[in-house]
């Protein structure tokens, strides 16, 4: 079935003529485009407009200088002109920062897929286990300063073990959760074919709950990155998102910290539209899920 | 004899709330080589508690279960099951679903065809499950556990959430194949006009607990006829049995589908 250059009114018309059940028409694929980003436009000017009410609002009553939208898109474009941020150039905290949020994430990869599967396959560790993975999951970004500064001591290091802490527990609950929740009837199917336990587990426990792992490396991705500002709090050197962020309550350049605030969003925004959903698409297309997915 | 439950219980404790039920209580049921057993009998009546059973995909409370003589210890390719619910994999193709199960490593992809071949899916080999109609899925599970190479075929309401005219076809389908193949079948219904069709033995299970009621031999040849006074009166009589037994869980939607009929 190749793609048809009638409209769709026009190629309806002629299937109901025809007396046709399926027929093609043009894909509307660009309007729809269009239309979905047209809303999200609208949503971001929504958040933008009240950002700026409330900006303008402690202005006229506490008489602080609340940074506006504008004040802080210039300074945004000031920044990525070159402009120093907080003793830094925007670029410089911008890598700094993604460097340590990757080596956390990776860390927490590694330690919350193991654990994930671990705890997936095995009930009895499973048992025992997830009561921590929940406790972790409730400590606060904030709460993991103290512990991660008697670990560790000032440095890279207690940041990048903030990070991978709050990314490690939404890795092990999805993978351990969506490998439990495969369907018996997967399982006996690959024991009466005569597959192995590790057979198994590749070719049939994996896949299946493929969908839910990605879920929890997505939760992971956002919470090491949200957590950024609490890591870089005992940083020790003054480079970073986070660190500027922090920075600013000190020297009162609030602009400074909404520059960043703006950057965090973005680079989390654009990580989490490309790089993940175009992966679940993918894996929900290899799983015969696809639904209608407008765009 | 090719399978063999001998005094067969079976027993599902829930230690958390402290509460037991007899899903079978003391069966004893012998598959000969090459029949055609129907299982028929009410909702929650152990249908798919015995074709677990002989399976290996659990083992007896009590008793025993034997397959060539041999106790059944856990699932293998020589009992092949055809689940109720669509067990497809579907992150995989038509046909590497049907790879998946085959046995052996050679000329894997061509032995695979074969098995569509045989039902009649040969062009849809490439295409992903979620793309087929519930009878094509069931066609390929059939297909699939064909090509495990099965000495015993286990059916369990396969064509249950079909409509009429589909599970009609895909009986005379499975009817074919097991002509041609000579598997031996037991074959879990509760539509008796399916059972009457199709097997060479019908046992009648009935609820708590779970019991073989019993059982009728068919003599009739292929193709039948619903009509004929001999099938007619095994089906009044198996009705009869359905309706007066004292019926626990789920058994009501059985018996007002039988009355209709
Ligand atoms: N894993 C299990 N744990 C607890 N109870 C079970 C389990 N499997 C089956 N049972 C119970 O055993 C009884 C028999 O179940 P079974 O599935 O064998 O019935 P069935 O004859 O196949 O019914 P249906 O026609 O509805 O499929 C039911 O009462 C069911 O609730
Ligand atoms: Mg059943």
């Amino acid at each position: 079935m190749d793609a048809s250059t009638k409209g769709r009114e026009e190629a309806t018309r002629a299937a109901l003529e025809e007396g046709k059940a399926h027929f093609v028409f043009r894909s509307e694929r660009p309007r729809l485009l269009a239309h979905a980003l047209g809303n999200a436009a609208l949503g971001i000017l929504i958040v933008v407009m009240l950002w700026w009410v409330v900006a303008e609002a402690m202005m006229f009553i506490r008489g602080v200088a609340f940074p506006t939208p504008p004040e802080t898109l210039i300074a945004l474009w000031e920044a990525l002109r070159g402009a120093d941020v907080n003793g830094e150039s925007i670029y410089t905290h911008t890598t700094v920062s993604l460097s340590r949020w990757g080596q956390g994430y990776l860390i927490a990869l590694v330690i919350g897929l193991t654990l994930g599967m671990a705890f997936g396959t095995l009930p009895r560790l499973h048992e025992i286990g997830m009561v921590s993975v929940y406790v972790f999951q409730m400590i606060p970004g904030l709460a993991w300063i103290p512990i991660a500064m008697l670990i560790f001591g000032l440095g890279e290091t207690a940041t990048v073990f903030i990070i991978a802490m709050t990314a490690i527990p939404p890795l092990v609950i999805n993978t351990a959760g969506g490998i439990r929740e495969v369907p018996t009837v997967f399982t006996r199917v690959a024991r009466m074919s005569g597959k192995d336990d590790s057979a198994t587990f590749f070719q049939v426990l994996l896949p299946a709950a493929s969908l839910s792992i990605i879920n929890g490396m997505r939760i992971g991705l956002a919470n090491g990155w949200r957590v950024l500002i609490a890591a870089e709090m005992v940083v020790g050197v003054a480079l970073g998102l986070g660190f500027s962020i922090y920075q600013s309550r000190y020297n009162l350049d609030f602009t400074a910290a909404f520059v960043c605030i703006v950057v965090i969003c973005m680079i989390g925004l654009a990580i989490e539209k490309l790089l993940f959903v175009s992966m679940e698409n993918r894996v929900r297309h290899r799983l015969g899920l696809d639904r209608e997915d407008l765009i | 004899m090719t399978a063999e439950l001998r005094n067969v219980s079976k027993v599902f404790t829930d230690p958390r709330r402290g509460k037991g039920l007899i899903a079978l209580k003391d069966v004893s049921l012998k598959v000969e080589e090459g029949e055609f057993l129907c299982l028929v009998g009410a909702s929650g009546c152990g249908k798919s508690t015995t074709l677990n059973l002989l399976a290996g995909f659990e083992g007896p409370s009590r008793g025993e279960v034997f397959f060539k003589g041999e106790g059944v210890k856990g699932p293998s390719p020589d009992r092949g099951v055809v689940f109720q619910e669509s067990s497809l994999y579907p992150w995989m193709s038509v046909l590497e679903n049907v790879m998946f199960s085959l046995q052996g490593k050679e000329r894997k992809e061509e032995r695979a065809m074969e098995q569509l071949n045989l039902v009649g899916l040969e062009d849809f080999a490439h295409s992903r499950p979620s793309d087929l109609s519930g009878g094509m899925k069931q066609r390929v599970a059939i297909a699939r556990t064909l090509a495990m190479g099965p000495d015993l075929l286990l059916m369990d309401e396969p064509f249950g959430s079909l409509d009429e005219q589909t599970r009609r076809k895909l009986d005379n389908e499975v009817l074919k194949l097991w002509q041609r193949e000579r598997k031996t079948v037991v074959f879990v219904t509760h539509n008796i006009d399916e059972a009457l069709l199709l097997g060479t033995r019908i046992v009648l299970m009935s609820p708590s607990p779970g019991r073989i009621e019993k059982e009728w031999r068919i003599d009739e040849p292929w193709p039948r006829d619903l009509s004929d006074p001999g099938l007619v009166r095994m089906k009044e009589e198996i009705i009869n049995m359905l309706q007066a037994c004292p019926c626990a869980n789920g058994a009501p939607s059985a018996l007002i589908e039988l009355k209709g009929v």
